[in-house]
């Protein structure tokens, strides 16, 4: 059914779904917990009654944090009752999520024990900053407010119908200057993109959320969609325990990235000597049926490789400023070579060979960043960045890519500028250029052979490694440079003296 | 403790065990991707019957490092 705003999923599915489960999580190794439909509207309508008690409805909420079930609580809490939801990357260093706290203007913010560290930094860095919730704290202290308090406080219902215009969510998405950039996403963008088209996927579909939650990807098809049809969702606490989980939640549908998919693949395959149905049960469970692939390229073969196990893959193409579907697979209509269908809420066309999107799932705009909103949307249309073309039935084809971003295979996308100017700002580093090789982020330095020779360093090579290892510490996971080239002369330059990427 | 954990890498990457080394990066020598190094960190936890915090793990970088970071959970344990 199509819901207009993000409330509207919640209240139909609980009406449908009840007393069922919504969310399965561990409390222990072999331990689970669920949330029925019921619980989570009323915690999260708790939540809002909390953020209207701290007198911050409409305001906006930070959350930080791995997919957990006080997370969910927390965006459906914030969204619902008119407030803007801020889901930060947990992996970020202190510093940036405190720029990105203070850049959205956030009063609130709910945090997650595992980054500590943040509150007290956030207090100091954040002036506009005025409540800190503790995921875990049992009781409310001087350092923050706690949860589980706040619900128990502010039990009621909250019966506001948001405006489905209205902006609800602002997600960061790597900006191809190297700062990045805040979507903005109204109720309408996120309710319709996840309930516009009918996948034909049962109710009580049993959903592994794996990825990370503060991705559009994430918290729109495996929450808010998996939601919408009543799914079953499971949390996975590790990336670390991904085999574990399929053993202990028996999932029947994994959302996943490409490098993921290829990994398990591996998996696949190295079962050798058994009946291909045996194998898929041994690395997935007996009820696993499906995959859906998004986030970045997958290479085709995986389609069959998959299929020769009765696993479908259905692929998907899209980005944070759609909210994020542009295009998806379905299971009845698969094509190889095109990343699925347009969404029923999308149309296209191409312009100088790049894809242009327009439909109700397209951002308001960059929070704060007029210059950037007008250089990517026109007359509602929005520029993909990538090349490619529609068909006439509706089939998206990609061709390449017209904007400097790195995409890598777990969907992340990195700005080879931000660490250009990172890794450049060493005396060291005369010139460099930050592409992706063969899986991972390539840094090529030209060193100033002066500075060295003044400072008699006399192994570049160590010296420069060494850099890369300093900046590494600091920098999430997807960010790291793990090959380093070095160039004996300058880069090639254009006319305006930047170095020629291509 | 690092024969065992040759054997293991082995299952992950294709390199011959005999050019694994105490101070073989996984990401940059070895050629392991993000996620086949947290699978593997998964079965290490199996292995070895230890419980591994994945923010604790993002700073292992070489073999010997992850030989050091189990021996001391194992004393933990």
């Amino acid at each position: 059914m199509l819901c207009s705003n993000i409330r509207q999923i919640l209240v139909n599915s609980e009406k449908q779904f009840g007393s069922e489960d919504a969310v399965r999580y561990k409390i222990a190794k072999n331990a689970i917990e669920s949330k029925s439909y019921t619980q989570l509207k009323q915690d999260s309508e708790s939540f809002s009654c909390a953020l209207k008690a701290l007198g911050e409805q409409g305001n906006h909420a930070a959350v930080i944090g791995a997919t957990s079930y006080p997370w969910i609580v927390s965006y459906f809490g914030i969204v619902n009752c008119g407030s803007v939801a801020v889901p930060l990357d947990a992996s970020l260093p202190a510093e940036e999520l405190c720029e990105l706290i203070d850049r959205a203007d956030v009063t609130v913010l709910v945090l997650d024990d595992i980054r500590k560290d943040v509150a007290s930094m956030a207090k100091e860095r954040c002036p506009k900053l005025k409540y800190l919730i503790s995921m875990q704290k049992e009781e409310s202290d001087e350092e923050a407010l706690s949860f589980r308090q706040l619900l128990e406080e502010n039990r009621g219902t909250c019966e506001d119908e948001p405006d489905p215009d209205k902006l609800c969510t602002i997600m960061f998405t790597s900006g191809t200057t190297g700062k990045s950039k805040g979507v903005m996403l109204t109720q309408r963008n996120l309710a319709e993109n996840a309930t516009c088209l009918d996948m034909k996927i049962p109710p009580r579909t049993v959903v592994l959320s794996v990825l990370p939650i503060h991705h559009a990807y994430c918290l729109s098809m495996d929450i808010l969609k998996g939601l919408s049809l009543g799914s079953v969702i499971c949390i996975n606490d590790s990336l670390i325990r991904v085999a574990k989980n399929i053993k202990l939640f028996q999932p029947n549908m994994i959302l996943m990235v490409p490098l993921m998919i290829e990994s398990m693949a591996r998996k696949l395959e190295e079962v050798s000597g058994l009946p291909a149905a045996l194998v898929k049960r041994q690395v997935f469970g007996k009820d696993f049926h499906t995959i859906c692939s998004g986030g970045a390229y997958l290479p085709p073969a995986m389609l069959d490789l998959f299929g020769r196990y009765g696993i479908t893959i259905l692929q998907g193409y899209g980005m944070t400023e759609c909210a994020p579907v542009i295009s998806t697979t379905v299971s009845w209509n698969i094509r190889k070579g095109s990343v699925g269908q347009l969404l029923p809420n999308c149309e296209a066309k191409t312009v100088d060979e790049e894809l242009w999107v327009r439909g109700s799932s397209v951002m308001l705009g960059y929070y704060k960043m007029p210059e950037e909103t007008a250089a990517a949307l026109e007359d509602g249309w929005l520029k993909t960045g990538d090349l490619g073309y529609v068909d006439e039935e509706g089939f998206v084809y990609l061709t390449g890519r017209k904007k400097n971003l790195i995409i890598t295979k777990n969907g992340e996308n990195v700005s080879p500028e931000e660490l250009e100017n990172k890794i450049g700002e060493y005396r060291l580093v005369q010139e460099i250029l930050v592409r992706e090789k063969e899986g991972v982020i390539e840094a090529e330095i030209y060193p100033d052979y002066e500075y060295a020779k003044k400072k008699h360093i006399k192994d570049i090579r160590a010296a420069l490694q060494q850099l890369i290892d300093e900046y590494n510490q600091g920098a999430p996971a997807y960010k790291k440079v793990y090959s380093l080239k070095i160039r004996e002369t300058e880069f090639e330059k254009n006319t305006s003296r930047k170095i020629k990427r291509y | 403790m690092f024969e065992q954990l040759v054997n293991i890498i082995c299952n992950y990457v294709e390199v011959e065990p005999e050019n694994i080394h105490p101070e073989s990066r996984f990401m940059e020598d070895l050629g392991f991707t993000s996620f086949d190094f947290m699978s593997m960190l998964g079965e290490l936890e199996e292995e070895f019957d230890v419980e591994i915090e994945q923010h604790e793990a993002a700073d292992i970088r070489t073999v010997q490092e992850a030989a050091a970071y189990l021996e001391k959970l194992k004393a933990e344990a």
